[in-house]
């Protein structure tokens, strides 16, 4: 125990000096997987929990930001106003979509959260007097917490991660709760689940409104960070990459997420050192995660410290 | 709206559904054969587009010839696909969402491979009997369109006589219902698998070849079509490949007279809220209970 | 119906495909007695067992719980009213422990809002306190303390068994609905749960029991014979033995 006390204390002294010692750059994509880890957290808590796909996250995310950019810019409004208008929009449309659609299982399920990130798409692009099309919405402000105004990465950095912090804090809470047992009941078999009376569909809905929560808040997150929003940066490309963290990492494990999202942020910046061809690396890398590593990374760590445990049980014995 | 208007739409959710029906077969060939729901089904068409198009612009073969490579080069991807990745996943017993999230890699890389080594750019091809139109009651119809139309039905039926005629086809069918069953009467059932994935590779193919001189082929269609393709397999319900030719003209049709009334930029919005609607209220496809029988 | 039945099947009808499964089935169950359900394979016993727990609406007929009609009520619902099955191929949650397993049967009996479990307010807390006390009982009772941290996926057929009763019983069930629960246990492991069904029947539990086991079935008060979707015989047990035509159906002699 104490061990693990002194590795997160190690891990804290290390995230609370990191901003100030690497370069610009770096510190960007830190944000940005802050930013990733807070939307990859809530697909993680379906795909884990729940044995649910979501391709569809990309959309909370766009509500999220196009909340917070048109409240700020258009209606000059404090930027609290948006980050809630763009919370309460998302859960409300998730729980609305969610009742039906969560009807569905496997395959269909999936495939049926990304037709809904290609509608939302298509609508973000279509209704340009809200969204600006793909000319977007610009100068989005900076956060300004009581006066003391987040403008560089470094500062912006600090605030991203305590909210990315606190969702995982409550996400944790919820999985060591009542429902988080009840979850993992439904997800080993549903028939036996609903024979004790858990309502399955009420809370895949809770859940999946949970997760647009988190990609709305990433979303804003995203526009006072970017300062500029466009329908770019909602496709459904967003949507399958937002899936790849908890899957890349271990959909299970809040570790796996931050981990899955340093890879779908740091990989893509490292590769396209090597030119136009990391598009295609990246690809190949996923490939290889899925075909090679079927529980994430984190699961691979865990395999491998068993692997050690085991050696080292029978060394002694 | 006047009748040459409704006539227009309606040809041209004929000509496109078709389309939607060739990606479609093949997704639920490649399902039907192998439980995997093919999230790269629309590269299948990409890489056969493009390589007619490079075929015949680069290498200066002739027309059908070029069509021939494109055709071939998704029948070897879907090979390549099978033998190389689903084989070694479906032997350790990988998950539908493993199936799903490979296919996705997958994708991801045909695609960025495209945009690396052929470009950015869309390309078109010339359109099959030459640039005529039809004129009826004032709508107008390529040829191309009635070529298209034309070789879809013929691949519709062509594939339903495969199914039902030859002992591939019916050892294919065989392997794809019970597994066990299958292997034991002595039918290889990986080899069964590959075949599907053939097959599918060279319907979507012929899905990107053809409607490439009426659209133009770039890196990013395969994502649209795959999504087109999937509406269409479900619509026909999954299982059935024929099912799916029957979904792709109706979620053509529906498409195109829909944008009727509302502006043509809703397309993709109208396919997919009917994509998700039939899913939830019609898990077993427009045909019912009665289409799974077909295919 | 008498006043005294928790549960009263009336004229249940049901067909899979052109096949008759079940044919105008009509009994109760009393309020504290031990209902048996006997016949062959393919007589129709499971097919009852999940329309009256909901899996199955059936085509024909009505079924009153507790003086309440009970067929438009979902899966749920009849759980929360009281109303709680056990599988014929147990159903355990595998990659859970076996307490865990058990703990899932408590939930439906505290309430905590998707709110109070993100933030983990007191109350909470508290709960989860509660349910593992009673999960923590249940292993005692059940003889699941040495099995406590295994993953469910780790039982013998016979322990899944026992943890599936176990986790149905510790939600307080009114009715308790076991399908084969003697099928793949040993000798002591049946006379275990022999003695478990006689001790929570007399806490107040009724039981309608399916089972193969003629042993086991001496426990209960009445018995019916179904034999292809019908009741041919009702009885207690020592008169279902007697009857020719059960002999001559069921017993094979």
């Amino acid at each position: 125990m104490t061990s693990r006390l002194f590795w997160i204390a190690v891990a804290l002294a290390v995230w609370a000096v990191l901003p100030f010692v690497v370069p610009r750059n770096i510190a960007d994509l830190l944000v940005f997987t802050g930013i990733y880890s807070i939307a990859g957290l809530g697909i993680g808590l379906l795909l884990g929990h729940c044995g649910i796909v979501n391709l569809a996250q990309a959309t909370f995310y766009g509500l999220g930001a196009y909340a917070s950019a048109y409240c700020t810019v258009m209606m000059g409004l404090p930027s609290a106003v948006g980050f809630v208008a763009g919370a309460v929009i998302s859960m409300a449309l998730a729980y609305v979509i969610g009742r039906p659609i969560l009807r569905l299982t496997g395959y269909f399920l999936a495939l049926g959260t990304l037709a809904l990130s290609a509608i939302a798409s298509a609508l973000f692009f279509e209704w340009d007097w809200l969204t600006g099309g793909t000319l977007g919405i610009g100068g989005i402000p900076k956060l300004d917490l009581f006066g003391f105004v987040l403008d560089r990465p470094s500062r912006y950095y600090f605030f991203v991660w305590i909210v990315a912090f606190a969702c995982m804090a409550v996400a944790r809470n919820l999985v060591d709760s009542r429902t988080g047992l009840m979850l993992r009941a439904m997800r080993d078999s549903s028939t036996a689940a609903a024979s004790l009376s858990i309502d399955l569909q009420g809370l895949r809905t809770r859940v999946f409104v949970v997760c647009a929560l988190f990609g709305s808040l990433a979303g804003s997150l995203f526009a006072h960070h970017a300062s500029f929003v466009s329908t770019q940066s909602f496709t459904v490309d967003r949507s399958i990459s937002f899936l790849l963290i908890p899957v890349i990492g271990g959909a299970t494990s809040i570790p796996g997420i931050v981990a899955g999202a340093v890879f779908v942020t740091f990989l893509p910046e490292f590769l396209s050192k090597l030119g136009d061809i990391h598009q295609i690396l990246f690809g190949l890398a996923l490939v290889a995660v899925v075909v090679m590593l079927p529980d994430g990374l984190m699961g691979a760590v865990g395999r491998i410290r068993a692997w050690h445990v085991a050696r080292r049980g029978s060394d002694a014995g | 709206m006047t009748l040459s208007l409704v006539l227009q739409a309606v040809f041209a959710g004929v000509t496109n559904g078709m389309v939607y029906a060739l990606v479609g077969m093949g997704l639920a060939a490649i399902f039907k054969g192998s439980r995997v729901i093919n999230a790269m089904q629309g590269e299948f068409s990409v890489i056969g587009a493009m390589t007619t198009v490079l075929l015949l612009t680069k290498a200066g073969w002739p027309y059908p010839a070029a069509i021939a490579g494109g055709a071939l080069a998704g029948a070897l991807v879907g090979a390549f696909i099978e033998v190389a990745f689903v084989r070694y996943m479906a032997k350790k017993n990988a998950s539908e969402d493993s199936f799903l999230l490979l296919t996705i890699g997958l994708a991801l890389t045909l695609s960025a491979s495209i945009l690396f080594f052929v470009g950015r750019d869309g390309h078109l091809l010339p359109p099959l009997g030459g640039e005529g139109v039809l004129i009826v009651l004032d709508a107008v119809i390529q040829f191309h369109a009635l070529w298209l139309i034309a070789i879809g039905i013929g691949a519709t039926l062509l594939l339903r006589t495969f199914f039902h005629r030859t002992t591939v086809g019916l050892s294919m069918m065989a392997a794809s219902i019970d597994a066990d069953g299958a292997a034991t009467t002595g039918i290889n059932v990986a080899r069964m698998r590959t075949f599907t994935f053939v097959l599918g590779g060279v319907l979507g193919a012929a899905g990107g070849i053809l409607v490439t001189p009426l659209i133009g082929v770039d890196y990013q269609l395969g994502l649209n079509l795959t999504l087109k393709g999937f509406a269409a397999a479900v619509l026909g319900g999954l299982t059935n490949p024929l099912g799916a030719a029957v979904g792709g003209l109706t979620l053509g049709l529906v498409e195109s007279l829909a944008i009727i009334g509302i502006s043509s930029s809703y397309k993709d919005v109208v396919a997919f809220s009917v994509l998700i609607v039939i899913m939830i209220l019609m898990p077993q496809g427009i045909l019912g209970r009665a289409g799974r029988r077909g295919g | 119906m008498p006043a005294d039945a928790i549960l009263s099947l009336n004229e249940i009808g049901h067909r899979f495909g052109g096949l008759n499964v079940l044919r105008s089935v009509t009994f109760d169950v009393p309020e504290g007695g031990i209902v048996g359900l006997i016949g062959p394979n393919g007589s129709g016993k499971t097919t009852l067992f999940n329309i009256v727990s909901g899996y199955i609406r059936p085509l024909m007929g009505t079924v009153a719980y507790r003086g309440v009609p009970l067929l438009r009520d979902s899966i749920q619902k009849r759980g929360l009213a009281g109303l709680v099955r056990t599988f014929q191929t147990p159903q355990v949650f595998e990659q859970m422990t076996v307490f865990e397993n058990v703990m899932v049967g408590c939930a439906k009996l505290t309430r905590t809002t998707m709110l109070q479990d993100l933030l983990r307010t007191p109350a909470a807390r508290g709960q989860m306190r509660d349910i593992r006390e009673l999960a923590e009982a249940a292993c005692e009772r059940f003889h699941l303390k040495g099995l406590r941290d295994l993953p469910a996926a780790s039982l013998t057929a016979g322990q899944r068994r026992i943890l599936e009763i176990a986790r149905a019983v510790v939600g307080k069930p009114r009715l308790l609905l076991l399908d084969e629960p003697s099928s793949g246990l040993n000798a002591q492991e049946i006379e275990n749960l022999r003695d478990w069904i006689v001790r929570l029947n007399a806490e107040g539990i009724t039981i309608l029991l399916v089972s193969h086991d003629m042993g086991l079935m001496t426990v209960a008060h009445t018995v019916h014979t179904l034999y292809f979707g019908e009741i041919v015989a009702s009885g207690d047990m020592a008169t279902i033995q007697r009857d020719p035509r059960v002999r001559e159906v069921y017993l094979g002699v």
